[in-house]
């Protein structure tokens, strides 16, 4: 009887299962038709609210949903017109006008100066408004909109201006909001300028945006852009492959080795936007010219920081560290992708591999090689024995420091790891100076003018020891010259070779090593993805730069055919899983029921 | 016989001594003394957050920034705006006064309440980690109940080796395993189960939105259950086990019952003593979260939360998800406690 129920009941429950795995599948039906891309992200974002968001996710996504002053243009990444249509300069280069364009937000209100108007007022007046762009605002003295000319003055000229990484929010939209600090912005549609608008945001999970039939440029051509949050690259990585996203970006070399021969995957290795250097504490000092930490005094020698640097074979560390998939670096921290401002040694200046000009310069200089093979400081008081700071669970770092290590023996340096977790090693390395060299890196914008800025003087940590976000404690007077040179200069080309001079500056004066630019790498489905135009458009990247150009250019495969086989295949799964879960169930059911039985009649 | 006696004397003593009869008084007040115990523990819990994440190395509003340039200037309005421009003393005075009023701060990461946060994460914790335990718990009881009763069987080994396996076996590698097999498919077997999330993008509405969650649950269910049910399968089949060669068992047999029957009304109730405990026990780490469960399969539950706010580090959220997880843990240890008072006769009289 027993039996006869389980079974019963097992069939009801598979009947009824089969029914609704089927009106799932109707239920999804709307949903194809409809041209969709899929991007996947390694992180969720932490705000809607763009005066508040931080993480480079969301400022991606902010960029796809709002306009700005100007963008980088999709070839040459110079500062082109986006929401200004032009713009002009007083003489002093303290006044400038930007026309703003007649075009629409996603709700139909017309785009006005008002809206720039407030929202840099906004920054200007309230500090929870400064949260996210807060120093794109720290010079301007005042801004106000006539019409739709937006004039800003700004307190001393900056050539940077142009680009500005404030988005435009709608003013009639925007100005209810009386409580920045704690608003989250999840109001759905949003009022956007940008080719997207988001729709829906399941935190942590996904974000859904709809093309904007009032962009300016024209409507993207896709009608739908997700992207779905993992939070862990292997699981991105096995959607990619799998099809449940169509475009994954900012992998890690072993991370893109996992996907470069699947057959359905463009597996995308472009020159990248990174830099990865090292930091050598050459006398750390705090913003009122003190010591502090305890850097190795060898380190303060230029001579000796040249030595590092010659003993360094670039080209080995990007075949055997990145797999090839990296580029040596001969200049300093612009990458080659910015053309514009990329500077690169030639000549007498660059340093190439050569541990026996390395040894010359070290012999010269006075530091003897002890009976060990180390050497000493030239009054012989102390080994030339330096720390190599680096995070920990990073085995590409890991790897990097024993190859250090094995090239600095070559020239009597002894060299050994330190492994810090992230927020110590911020500690360590930017604002208490306990360390000899350690690894770092910067992802580069458009204008390099930003992470130039990290070599500041005034970026070292006060006297009471807070960080100022200095990336070498560097303070040096021909760069802070230079530094305010370009600031004034306004002529692209003129500027660029100022900022082209102070990578030299830092080259020569080695308090950081550039070692090698990282390629962009990342992934898309060709049964996804009919055409995407990378920034900048020859050889540029697709997610994670300072543009939306990718995402608006994407054109996604037949739509239907797609968008079906897509949700079908996770429908599919659904009741193919949940059929077979049943008939385990079943299964195990009956045998259980059979085992009582027959252990009943055994013993009975 | 004297083993119960011997065991039951501390409780005894605990419920007060000339207590010697079970009166519901004497549970009333040995449940009231326990919970004076866990105040005091939660009081502890709270002086000792604060102090612990003022310990932790690194300045909290350089790691916020992430790498993203901030001048001087806007580091010190962060700090302000994070009070953290304050002597410690008024911090913590801050702290216990908003933590007494469930004011758990905002986060530095989020900047939303941290409360909210917990709020929205809570849901989806305990339907898979409650689940989970729900699962393991029967199949570890079921499998140890079997084991002990045929100790020494084919079942016995095979189902205590497997589980003994899994046990040891790393959870995230376990995780990215099945993620692989059923998720990703191998060779011609396609994937079968969803691995990212608690829903699909696209979810359907009404008992389809069901059906697609529990699509969901089943790879972070399936790898919860794998690597815990081995410690209630242990438990169950050591203490029944106990129980095999007790004469109250011999003389149920001898009485002629059913094979069945001795086990099941005899021999397990008197064995589900110490996995009762161990359950209680568990439910406190369920608020918790399973950190890598959640982590591989991208599950939005406390245990995310917590891994996102360690990996900033945001001081404000894992103060807030610490010690949501340790009073848990207190509060359900005290109810272990009571509960097992009022389970076992000879815990509450001698």
């Amino acid at each position: 009887m027993r039996k006869w129920f389980a079974r019963l009941a097992a069939l009801g429950v598979a009947l009824l299962v089969a029914g609704q795995g089927t009106t799932a599948a109707l239920a999804q039906e709307p949903a194809a038709g409809k041209k969709i891309i899929r991007v996947g992200a390694t992180q969720s974002m932490d705000s809607m609210n763009p005066f508040l968001a931080v993480r480079l996710i969301s400022t991606s996504i902010h960029r796809w949903m709002y306009g700005f002053l100007t963008v980088p243009d999709s070839k040459t990444l110079a500062p082109s017109p986006d929401l200004a249509e032009s713009w002009s300069t007083s003489e002093d280069g303290l006044t400038w006008t930007f026309k703003i364009r007649q075009a629409k937000w996603s709700d139909g209100q017309p785009i006005t100066a008002e809206d720039a108007a407030w929202t840099f007022n906004k920054m200007m007046t309230d500090d929870a408004a400064k949260t996210a762009n807060g120093p794109a605002v720290e010079n301007f003295e005042s801004v106000t909109a006539n019409g739709q000319d937006l004039i800003i003055k700004l307190k001393a000229p900056q050539a940077s201006m142009l680009d500005n990484p404030v988005p435009i929010m709608p003013k009639h939209v925007w100005e209810k909001v009386t409580d920045m600090a704690n608003y989250d912005a999840e109001v759905y549609p949003t009022v956007s300028s940008g080719p997207y608008f988001a729709v829906e945001h399941k935190k942590d999970q996904y974000v859904k945006l709809q093309a904007n039939p009032n962009y300016w440029r024209g409507k993207p051509k896709i009608d739908e852009l997700q992207v779905i949050f993992y939070d862990n690259p292997q699981a991105a990585i096995a959607g990619l492959k799998n099809g449940d996203i169509d475009l994954l970006g900012r992998m890690s070399p072993p991370e893109f080795e996992a996907i470069q021969n699947d057959p359905n995957i463009v597996a995308w290795n472009q020159q990248g936007r990174r830099s990865a250097y090292l930091q050598i504490n050459h006398g750390a000092t705090t913003s009122d010219g003190k010591p502090v930490g305890d850097g190795h005094p060898a380190l303060k020698d230029q001579k000796v920081r040249q030595a590092l640097h010659y003993a360094i074979d670039k080209q080995k560390l990007v075949d055997e560290v990145q797999n090839g998939l990296a580029k040596p670096a001969d200049g300093s921290i612009v990458p080659p992708m910015y053309q514009d401002f990329f500077w690169e040694a030639t000549g007498d200046t660059k340093v190439t591999y050569d541990p026996a000009k390395a040894n010359q310069i070290l012999d010269d200089a006075g530091y003897k090689k002890g009976p060990d093979g180390i050497r000493t400081m030239p009054d012989g008081k102390r080994k030339l024995e330096f720390r190599f700071s680096i995070h920990t669970d990073t085995p590409i770092e890991d790897k990097l420091a024993e190859y250090l290590t094995g090239f600095f023996k070559e020239i009597g340096i002894s060299l050994t790891t330190k492994k810090l977790d992230s927020s110590k090693f911020t500690e360590e390395t930017g604002v208490t100076g306990l360390f000899d060299i350690a690894i770092s890196g910067w992802s580069v914008n458009p204008d390099p003018e930003e992470v130039l800025a990290t070599h500041l003087c005034s970026r070292r940590p006060s006297p009471t020891g807070e960080g100022g976000g200095t990336e070498s404690f560097y303070c040096d007077e021909t760069f802070e010259k230079l530094y305010k040179e370009q600031q004034k200069e306004l002529d692209r080309a003129k500027r660029a070779e100022i900022i082209k001079k102070m990578q030299e500056r830092l080259y020569t004066d080695a308090p950081i090593i550039a070692i090698y630019y990282t390629n962009d790498l990342e992934g898309y489905r060709k049964d996804r993805i009919a055409s995407i135009t990378p920034i900048p458009e020859d050889n540029g990247i697709l997610y994670g730069g300072s543009s939306y150009w990718p995402f608006y250019t994407v054109e996604a495969k037949e739509a239907a055919a797609s968008g079906s086989s897509a949700e079908g295949g996770s429908n599919t799964g659904v009741i193919v899983g949940v059929v077979g879960g049943v008939v385990v169930i079943a299964l195990a059911g009956f045998l259980l029921s059979r085992r009582r039985k027959s252990t009943a009649d055994e013993r009975e | 016989m004297t083993t119960p006696l011997e065991a039951a004397e501390p409780a005894a003593q605990a419920a007060g001594p000339g207590d010697e009869r079970p009166t519901r008084r004497g549970t009333l007040q040995y449940a009231l003394a326990k919970a004076g115990g866990a105040l005091f523990s939660i009081a502890m819990v709270i002086v000792g957050t604060f102090f612990v994440f003022r310990l932790l190395p690194g300045d909290p509003v350089r790691n916020l920034a992430q790498g993203r340039n901030m001048t001087p200037a806007q580091l010190d309005l962060e700090r302000r705006r994070l009070g953290l421009d304050k002597p410690l003393i008024d911090q913590f005075f801050q702290f216990v006064g908003d933590t007494l009023r469930l004011d758990l701060g905002t986060s530095y990461e989020y900047k939303r309440p941290v409360i909210d946060l917990i709020g929205e994460r809570i849901g989806p914790t305990l339907l898979l980690a409650g689940t989970g335990l729900v699962i393991a718990v029967s199949l570890g009881v079921w499998q140890g109940t079997r084991a002990g009763w045929r100790h020494g069987s084919g079942f016995d080994r095979f189902s205590t080796g497997l589980s003994l396996l899994l046990w040891s076996v790393p959870t995230f590698w376990l995780g990215l395993l099945l993620m692989m097999v059923f998720g990703v498919g191998i060779g011609p077997i396609p994937g079968l189960f969803p691995f990212r999330g608690i829903e699909s993008v696209d979810a359907p509405d009404g008992f389809a939105y069901v059906l697609d969650v529990a699509s969901h649950m089943v790879l972070p269910c399936l790898t919860l259950v794998a690597v815990v049910y081995a410690q209630y399968l242990l438990i169950m089949r050591s203490s029944l086990l106990e129980e095999v060669g007790q004469d109250y068992v011999t003389v149920a047999r001898a009485k002629g019952l059913r094979d069945d029957d001795v086990r099941r009304k005899h021999a397990v109730p008197n064995a589900l003593l110490p996995t009762v405990t161990l359950v209680f026990m568990r439910i406190g780490f369920v608020v918790g979260g399973a950190v890598t469960v959640e982590t591989i399969y991208t599950w939005p539950g406390l245990g995310q939360l917590f891994y996102e706010a360690v990996r900033v580090p945001d001081f404000t959220l894992m103060q807030g998800t610490f010690m949501l997880i340790t009073v848990a843990v207190i509060v359900m240890n005290t109810l272990a406690d009571v509960v097992y008072h009022v389970l076992d006769p000879r815990v509450r009289s001698a």
